[in-house]
């Protein structure tokens, strides 16, 4: 025993059972573990000698949510799934690849480092590069010293499964576009220091001279300068050009329009005078320009794509692999392998890989993830089945129609993909007002133009580039999107992933949040209900048993007999379980668990498995969650029921401080949601509503007058979310790549809605500070440029100037504060499986 | 005066060279990670330049 009792897991910061006795010496000191899985990663991390990834870490690490199966990644090796995800590595050097595996779990710095340091001991790999805010890992390898499966497996028992990126998923997209961006920001900056020293030296050498410099000196510097700023100029205002270009053609005028042709008017009209005349010139004026509407540029791209966490769901909702029938027998293949006309067996527990129809089997098949349905529906030959959908119980033998694009979830996921990339509506009235304001620039300048020309026709150029510049709209067509989007990465790095920024503007102007029971209030987790015994086994006796049990197991279910659930039944496991040992411990998965303690050997699981292997009949009532413990002629059967979860309190409490309403609408019965709104401290409550009910009650409430939120589970939800104003949807691992709703609160408890809440007003602040300070800068600034009392260099800096402003200001959102431990975890864990078996 | 004439034309070249030197930088993945190499002067692993150079062998063989 540690000799000072130490309360949470080491590895994953979960409390620890009082008498587990799970420790591991790390660092020379023994830290506790609270359940087999941690510490089969703990210990893997220490004899890797990477322990000090403990002292690294910012994030506590993510408890294993199943154990590892080595053999799951063997298909992995075929030439065919090499072939399809994997390309030649970019030195090109024989028999190497490099491709892009999605780990789960990654959460801070600390894990990169892991990975890499982890990867970096089997033979043969080049690069392992990943990339935290969005767990892509770049790995560069030799198949043929090191085989990706055991890449792989490896990674699952580092605690970090991973999922076969499909190619062309826009990581290197969005790489490439970076790299880019990088290589005019580059250029633009060092030109601009060389362009401004030259012009420096003009400055200078006028005001030490008392006069202007000799003629041929100046001459040179022009000259110079004229040959750094063009090619400077023509590369590095690339975008602009594009997209001004882009938009003339569609007809209409954009921002970058009167941006490219302030650029391309101040660089001929200098280099034509550099060149034939005599004047004054604008290159540092240029490339200066050209830099900082750069990095504005370069922070917008940067938030936009950090906030795209949800991405690659696709991958992750599918299986590792597919059992294909050969005629000898079976074969383990690679998704990409199946075509329409191949047969696959999937047993019970297993995901099915592609779209087809039911051949010969029977089973129960949870279509939660694609089609919204709860209950797993029974399935029978000639039924169809769809690819993502987890069987249940029995086994089937698909014959597949449909794979990869092809198949309906990957349509799903298109569809949301096509959704997030929506312009928000704040946005696009922003750019409205932008374009109005970019015809209002370019007439005011022709009217000024034609002013100066009548007045002194040497000012025309100076004036008119000034007012090109100095008006030019960029903060305020910067100010909302950068707002968005850094409000967006915050948010995702709490773990709230926002699929429909406009939900953000109107979080502030909430009178009611309704909130769901099961599955909102209450999370996937496990707690013991009530338990039956037969045949003189003690209550306490049981639960301390299955405690010692189910401490071999990493099944969440196993969470149930643990402390730190507020049952009254765990507290008694806690206590009596310390002086248990179970011997020769043996865990099966998709069906229970065994050991023997005091030299009686003991079932604990599913009833038609425990009852199989006990060999004795118990009778189990059909509805709810029921585990069975069996040994030496005894039994008990242990009712589960969801546990709430955290952090539920706290976001009721935060909205009615905030004077909102929250009411709870439930489709339980009355006395349970009547408790369990008295425990949560809300006034109104509906029970036994079914979802036309809450659709009513949401409808009811808009009438009369009030903006509603709904907070559900997302799935059984759908169409209550749909009609509120503000929807979010509490979903982890695939299923977020399902629901529609504004908002997906990933993770198991509530703590991140609770800072969406708290989040968007000040969301809807920065975007109203940037704007005001955008529209007054502009409306300023442009007449004092039409009389001729800014010249073109300070009216660079000043449009400079306010978009970095904003760009900063928006920034503010983006930091992420009060991350709590374990609330955002993004892991694939399809919640039915926590209820199915133990 | 006559000194700026090779000085100026000489600090082009070595902005061609910087210029040149941070795309071989881009091109070579030394912004794409910018989390861990910081971690990695912390770990004072003393068996770094062994791992090293045995990792060195195992690629030759």
């Amino acid at each position: 025993m540690p000799s000072a009792p130490e309360t949470t897991c080491y590895h994953c910061g979960e409390p620890v059972p009082a008498g587990a006795d799970l420790s591991l010496e790390i660092d020379g000191r023994r830290r506790p573990m609270c359940c087999a899985g941690c510490r089969a990663v703990a210990s893997m991390i220490r004899a890797a000698g990477l322990g000090r990834y403990y002292d690294f870490r910012t994030e506590l690490a993510g408890r294993p949510e199943r154990e590892a199966d080595p053999g799951r990644f063997a298909a992995w090796d075929r030439a065919a799934v090499l072939d399809y995800h994997a390309v030649a590595a970019d030195p090109v050097e024989k028999g190497r690849r490099s491709l892009v595996l999605v780990l789960e779990n990654v959460h801070c710095a600390a894990c990169a480092w892991l990975v890499r340091r982890y990867l970096e001991r089997f033979a043969g790999i080049g690069e392992a590069r990943l990339d935290v805010s969005d767990g892509r890992l770049r790995l560069d390898f030799d198949p043929a010293r090191t085989p990706l499966s055991t890449i792989a497996a490896g990674l699952e028992a580092l605690g970090y499964p991973p999922h076969l990126d499909a190619p062309g998923s826009g990581a290197e997209r969005d790489r490439n576009e970076r790299r880019r961006m990088l290589k005019y920001l580059i250029v633009a900056a060092l030109g601009m220091m060389q362009v401004m020293s030259y012009a420096l030296a003009g400055y200078l050498g006028a005001a030490a001279a008392g006069g202007s410099m000799d003629p041929e000196t100046g001459h040179f510097f022009r000259l110079v300068s004229m040959l750094v700023a063009v090619p400077v100029a023509l590369y590095a205002g690339q975008p602009f050009y594009r997209s001004a270009l882009a938009h003339l053609a569609r007809g209409h005028l954009g921002i970058d329009v009167p941006v490219a042709a302030a650029i391309l008017l101040a660089l001929f009209s200098s280099v034509a005078l550099t060149l034939f005349g005599d004047g004054e010139v604008y290159f540092d004026s240029v490339v200066m320009f050209i830099f900082f509407l750069l990095l504005g540029r370069f922070a917008v791209m940067l938030a936009r794509q950090q906030s795209g966490a949800a991405q690659s769901a696709l991958a992750r909702a599918l299986p590792a692999r597919a059992r294909r029938l050969t005629a000898s027998g079976s074969e383990d293949v690679g998704l990409v392998e199946l075509s329409a006309g191949d047969r696959v067996l999937v047993a019970d527990g297993e995901v099915v890989p592609a779209d087809g129809e039911v051949e010969s089997g029977n089973g129960r098949v949870d279509e939660a993830l694609i089609s919204g349905e709860s209950e797993p529906r029974a399935r029978a030959p000639g039924d169809p089945v769809l690819a993502g959908s987890l069987v249940t119980g029995g086994g089937l033998t698909v014959r597949v129609t449909a794979t990869g694009r092809a198949t309906v979830l990957s349509g799903i996921v298109d569809l949301l993909g096509e959704a997030r990339r929506r312009r928000p509506r704040l946005a696009r009235l922003a750019d409205r007002v932008a374009g109005g304001f970019i015809v209002l620039i370019l007439v005011a300048s022709a009217i000024a133009a034609l002013a100066w020309w009548q007045i002194d026709p040497a000012r025309v150029i100076p004036v008119v580039l000034s007012m090109l510049v100095v008006a030019c709209p960029c903060a305020l067509a910067l100010g909302t999107p950068t707002a968005l989007a850094a409000a967006t990465r915050g948010l995702a790095a709490d773990g709230v992933l926002t699929a429909n920024p406009d939900a953000l503007e109107a979080v502030p102007r909430l009178t009611h949040v309704v909130l769901d029971k099961t599955g909102t209030l209450t999370g996937p987790a496990m707690r013991i209900a009530g338990i039956e015994v037969h045949g003189g086994l003690g209550r306490d006796r049981a639960i301390a048993i299955c405690a010692a049990l189910e401490r071999v197991s990493t099944h969440p279910i196993a969470r149930a007999f643990e402390a730190g659930h507020e049952s009254e039944h765990s507290d008694t496991a806690a206590g009596a379980v310390a002086g248990i040992a179970v011997q020769q411990p043996e865990s099966l998965a998709g069906a229970g668990v065994s050991g023997v303690i005091d030299g009686v050997r003991y079932w604990l699981g599913r009833p038609d498995w425990v009852s199989d292997r006990a060999g004795i009949d118990i009778d189990v009532p059909e509805n709810g969650t029921r585990v069975v413990l069996a040994g030496g002629g005894r039994c008990a059967v242990i009712r589960l029921e969801a546990a709430p979860r955290r952090g539920g309190r706290e976001l009721i409490e935060q909205l009615q401080n905030a004077g909102v309403e929250v009411v709870l609408a439930s489709g339980d019965r009355e006395a349970a949601v009547a408790e369990t709104a008295r425990g949560m401290g809300i006034a109104e409550y509906h029970a036994g509503c079914s979802p036309d009910g809450k659709l009513a009650l949401i409808r009811r409430l808009q009438r009369a007058g009030g903006v509603v939120a709904m907070l559900g589970d997302g799935i059984n939800d759908a169409p209550v979310l749909a009609g509120a104003d503000v929807s979010i949807a509490l979903a982890e691992g695939a299923a977020i790549a399902r629901t529609q709703a504004d908002l997906v609160v990933t993770g198991r408890d509530l703590h991140p809605a609770a800072r969406a809440f708290e989040l968007a007003p000040r969301v809807r602040r920065i975007v109203r500070q940037n704007l005001g300070w955008a529209l007054a800068y502009n409306a300023a600034a442009l007449p004092l440029a039409a009389i001729g009392l800014i010249p073109p260099w300070a009216a660079a800096i000043g449009m400079s100037l306010s978009s970095l402003g904003v760009v900063l200001n928006a920034r503010r959102l983006g930091r992420a504060r009060g991350r709590t431990p374990g609330a955002a975890r993004t892991g694939f864990s399809p919640a039915p499986e926590a209820g199915a078996s133990a | 005066m006559k000194a700026i004439y090779i000085l100026i034309p000489l600090s082009l070249v070595l902005l061609g060279i910087a210029i040149w030197a941070f795309f071989w930088a881009v091109r070579n993945d030394q912004f794409d990670d910018l989390d861990t190499p910081a971690l990695d002067i912390l770990d004072d692993d003393e068996n770094e330049h062994e791992r090293r150079e045995t990792q060195k062998r195992e690629q030759i063989s």
